[in-house]
């Protein structure tokens, strides 16, 4: 709805919300989705001829059900005949895979969920979120055709989302020492992986919104030259949240995710360097404080300086991921042949939501690690692209920020189990275990599926004097 | 007035920007998967603390030991939870085989063989390979050129005294028996049950069981280095078999001077004012005569001929050995002696000198075996399911001297055990109708204490197929109780099967 009345601007015509379907082919999705099903139907048979000793798929049934799930996606898509990104689907349908073929590997009884009387175990849990997940990014991918109700309301967003953080603070269960998990009867979540979307969409409209103002208009302190100061309260409130989530969730990972997207979503809109650097000096300052003064991450510091002080006590879970990727090697011991159990456990304790890239990594080499590694840059690579060819600042920024989630939580978790940063309880997007992690990243996938369709709705024109400009402009005269 | 098309920056550069750090940054995570899985991959995965070491510990049952024989010496059971656990057939082989244990780890070939025993090690091509198959583990059963008999009776012949017995062959190096007396059960420290009170006990045991002494002991050698310094002076070309040493007779009533220190001996009232040769100076055990010889040699030579039996190093063996020494190589004279008293002291075993039994055992075994060392060893082939036999031969740590002189100090060596005055020193070392060649030592410890009890030998002299190298600690003088319990045991392997 275009209520401007002084900017004339021609609309190329809508589509109707229930118009005529046209399909759409798209092949080179096919084509892809194909190379994928041809990747896990192998790794399968791999996986059987390793734990079974025959020459056959390990679990039909799941691998079937998750492949037909690729296609009807696909299909859906080929219907709705929207012009959305083709690489997408297949990349990340690759990532869901792998962690399908893991988490039939690992000991089923890692998570048992009792559904509509059915007890399920970890493959077949983590099965039934990879189904969701991808329903839902289809079904973003295909509906949303207009971001106004995302852009409209970012500031109800941002109140939705420190509502969701208090809701964590006083409910949230305790588990491992960090107060992550939110419980709604039978379902619990963690609304940390919501929240870094809300955050993305939330910063979106607030640097697309005043971006001018961060960009030309200076303030001086001393010999520093720096946007606006009313400008920079949003930057150490977002400085403020990351640590009071360190403070009270010691959730070192999601403090580090979210600031960092913070950051680069900050310097992606401003250019300005000096603001990138005053946020890392800052969030620097603010890790040394907590490494002082709060004992579980002072612990996580220690382990991460020299695991191998107490191989088997507190540096244990690392020692043994490193001990993973060395048996690993170049080529990897094969799917099924890696993680000798002792005792009937993995060697790993958690290592289907924490090291999940230290198993792969085991079994399928350093190769395998970068092939997923690489299959994230790509991911990146189009968030990055849809955003470059968006119509407007904050569907660009928009794609960009939610592509960087992915990307720096992916780094995030990765160096921790590498011995690259401290160890994080964040997840690797698409292949850990987890329903909360796989519908966050499914939402940010089916986003960017839909910021991706250049023939939907235009962005609204630039509002001239919004509420903060003014504000702006009342400060600087 | 900001228009719209005026507000339009462009985002790219800054998002390439963005770009290109995340891609280095990802860079970084590969490069760190190269570190830890390819350069620090070999430390890691042969590390105690790697899952498939432990884990291949618990689930796997370990390969076999067995003597030459056969007989099993280290079996497996399963406990209550499916895991196997270690049982051995007696305290008589706890110093060579050591124990495996969940809890307190590995010793003595369980250590050394720890890869090999679980299965872990194997030759490259059958390792590609195994990531194939369905078991990863090939562990080898092992087959020890001991005797488990001999070792028995050697355990037996020390009794309730601290010492140890080495025997071994000296044409191939294979270890017979290779006893340490006080031993301890080996099976109850990998029954997971028993393991923790018996581990505890052991440790806080004064006479330290644990100790393997025959590979691990250092003793003063007393007399039986002679033999050394023999090798050396001889080796060298120092001395021949006849040379006599003018000032000997007159010294062996007060003792030679050697830069104001008297080295004594005590034996001259049966040989008298007669200058001994290096025959007749084996036989009684000459101090002063083996001084001269030392003096003669110099520090330089009596070390590198030392050297190249094995002192100053650990020794090339499938169990850890301490180094042995002839000094302690602080001095300034040739050879790292302090001065002309030390080098005169150790040319007889009574200075800064230090030996383990398998040392001496190797000193013995280069004159048996004509001059050339052959290097000592237990495991003689290693049986895996996926790899199949590997036998491990004999090799040589080369020749030390000619088989000439070897066969001087051979025949020195046979006066002690069997000539007229050897007899009175030495007769239990004989072996009943086969020559047998010796040297007995009693090394004094100085203060009160009782001296230790040394013999090395071979037999039969002709063409010898054993060598034994006795010590008992503190148990008197090298004739009287080493040197019987040398006898005994070489004339149960030459007569008794063994």
């Amino acid at each position: 709805m275009i209520s401007d009345a002084r900017a004339p601007v021609r609309l190329p015509p809508l589509p109707g919300a229930i118009g005529p379907i046209r399909p759409r082919p798209r092949w080179l999705e096919f084509r892809l989705l194909g190379l994928v099903a041809v990747a896990l139907v192998v790794g399968s048979i791999s996986l059987g001829a390793t734990v079974n000793g025959r020459f056959s798929l390990f679990d039909t049934q799941g691998l079937l059900i998750y492949i037909a799930a690729l296609f009807a996606s696909h299909a859906a898509q080929v219907l709705a005949g929207r012009r959305t990104d083709q690489i997408l689907l297949p990349t990340v349908a690759l990532l869901g895979g792998l962690s399908l073929l893991l988490m039939q590997r690992l000991p089923q009884d890692l998570v048992t969920q009792t559904l509509f009387g059915t007890r399920f175990g970890l493959a077949q849990v983590q099965l039934i979120w990879l189904l969701s997940a991808l329903a839902m990014a289809t079904t973003i991918g295909i509906v949303v055709r207009s971001d106004r109700w995302l852009r409209r309301y970012k500031y109800t967003w941002a109140a939705a989302g420190v509502g969701l953080l208090l809701l964590t603070f006083v409910f949230g269960m305790e588990i491992n020492g960090q107060r992550l998990t939110l419980q709604l009867g039978p379902v619990s979540g963690q609304p940390s992986e919501l929240l870094k979307v809300i955050l993305v969409v939330f910063l979106a409209g607030y640097l697309s919104e005043n971006r001018e103002l961060l960009v030309e208009q200076d303030s001086r302190v001393g010999p520093l030259r720096l946007p606006p100061l009313p400008y920079l309260a949003p930057m150490v409130a977002m400085w403020a949240i990351a640590l009071v989530i360190v403070v009270i969730q010691k959730d070192l990972g999601a403090a580090l995710l979210f600031f960092g997207v913070f950051l680069s979503m900050l310097y992606v809109a401003t250019a300005r360097l000096s603001l990138v650097i005053i946020g890392l000096i800052l969030f620097l300052l603010g890790s040394a404080l907590m490494a002082m003064l709060i004992t579980h991450v002072r612990t996580r510091v220690d382990i991460w300086i020299d695991p191998f002080a107490d191989p088997l006590g507190a540096g244990f879970q690392v020692v043994q991921a490193l001990h993973a990727f060395a048996r690993g090697g170049l080529l990897g011991v094969g799917l099924g042949a890696g993680l000798p159990e002792i005792a009937g456990r993995p060697p790993i304790p958690e290592v289907h939501t924490d090291f999940p890239l230290a198993a792969l990594g085991e079994e399928l080499g350093i190769l395998g690690v970068v092939a997923i590694l690489g299959l994230y840059l790509v991911v990146v690579e189009r968030g990055l692209r849809i955003g470059a060819a968006a119509a407007d600042d904050f569907r660009s920024l928009l794609a960009i920020g939610l592509s960087l989630v992915i990307g720096l939580q992916a780094f995030i978790i990765a160096a921790g189990n590498l011995k690259v940063l401290p160890l994080t309880g964040v997840t690797l997007p698409f292949i850990s275990y987890g329903g909360s992690s796989l519908l966050a990243n499914a939402l940010v996938i089916g986003l960017l599926l839909a910021l991706s369709d250049k023939g939907v709705e235009p962005p609204p024109l630039p509002r001239v004097g919004s509420r903060w400009r003014r504000i702006g402009r009342r400060g600087a005269a | 007035m900001l228009g719209a098309g005026a507000a339009r920056r462009p985002l790219g550069r800054t998002t390439v920007h963005v770009a290109i750090v995340l891609s280095v940054a990802f860079g970084l995570l590969a490069a760190a998967a190269g570190y830890w899985g390819v350069v620090k991959a070999p430390d890691l995965a042969d590390s105690p603390n790697d899952a498939a070491v432990i884990a291949a510990g618990r689930t796997v049952p370990r390969g076999l030991i067995r003597d030459r024989t056969g007989k099993v010496l280290a079996d497996n059971k399963r406990d209550a939870n499916g895991e196997s656990y270690r049982v051995y057939a007696g305290r008589q082989i706890s110093q060579v085989v050591g124990y495996a244990s969940a809890t307190y780890g590995r010793a003595g070939l369980e250590r050394s063989f720890d890869a090999e025993l679980t299965g872990l090690a194997g030759d490259p091509v059958s390792d590609a390979f195994a990531k194939f198959g369905a078991d990863r583990y090939d562990p080898k059963d092992l087959t020890l050129s001991l005797s488990w008999d001999l070792q028995k009776a050697a355990v037996a012949a020390l009794g309730k005294h601290r010492g140890a017995i080495v025997m071994l062959d000296p044409k191939t190096g294979e270890v017979l028996a290779l006893a340490s007396t006080p031993t301890y059960d080996a099976s109850a420290i990998a029954n997971p049950d028993t393991a923790k009170a018996t581990f505890e006990g052991l440790q806080g045991s004064a006479d330290q069981p644990l100790l393997p002494r025959a590979t691990l002991g250092r003793y003063v050698p007393g007399s039986v280095f002679k033999i050394v310094t023999a090798v050396a002076g001889l080796g060298s070309k120092s001395i021949t078999p006849d040379t006599t040493f003018k000032q000997q007779p007159a010294a062996e009533k007060n003792g030679l001077l050697v830069d104001g220190y008297r080295v004594r001996d005590g034996h001259h009232p049966v040989t008298g004012s007669k200058a001994l040769d290096l025959t007749g100076a084996t036989e009684v055990s000459c101090n002063i005569y083996y001084a001269l010889t030392g003096l003669r040699t110099g520090g330089a030579n009596l070390v590198s001929y030392a050297e190249r039996m094995g002192f100053d190093a650990a020794l090339p063996f499938d169990l850890p050995t301490a180094a042995s020494q002839v000094t302690n190589g602080q001095g300034k004279q040739p050879g790292g002696f302090t001065d002309d008293v030390e080098l005169a002291n150790a040319s007889y075993g009574q200075a800064e000198t230090f030996v383990t039994p398998l040392q001496m055992a190797l000193v013995a075994s280069t004159v048996a075996n004509d001059g050339e060392l052959m290097q000592p060893r237990l495991v003689t082939s290693m049986t895996g399911k996926r790899s199949g036999t590997r036998t491990i031969g004999p090799k040589s740590m080369g020749r030390i001297i000619s088989a000439t002189d070897a066969q001087s100090i051979n025949t020195a060596m046979v006066a002690a055990v069997e000539g007229n005055l050897g007899q009175q020193f030495t007769s239990g070392a004989k072996v009943p109708g086969i020559t047998t060649a010796g040297k007995s030592g009693t090394a004094q410890l100085g203060g009160t204490g009782e001296p230790h009890s040394w013999f090395i030998g071979f037999a039969p002299a002709e063409n010898p197929t054993v060598v034994i190298a006795v010590i008992v600690e503190q148990a008197g003088r090298g004739g009287e109780i080493a040197a019987p319990i040398a006898g005994d045991l070489m004339t149960l392997y030459l007569k008794g099967g063994g």
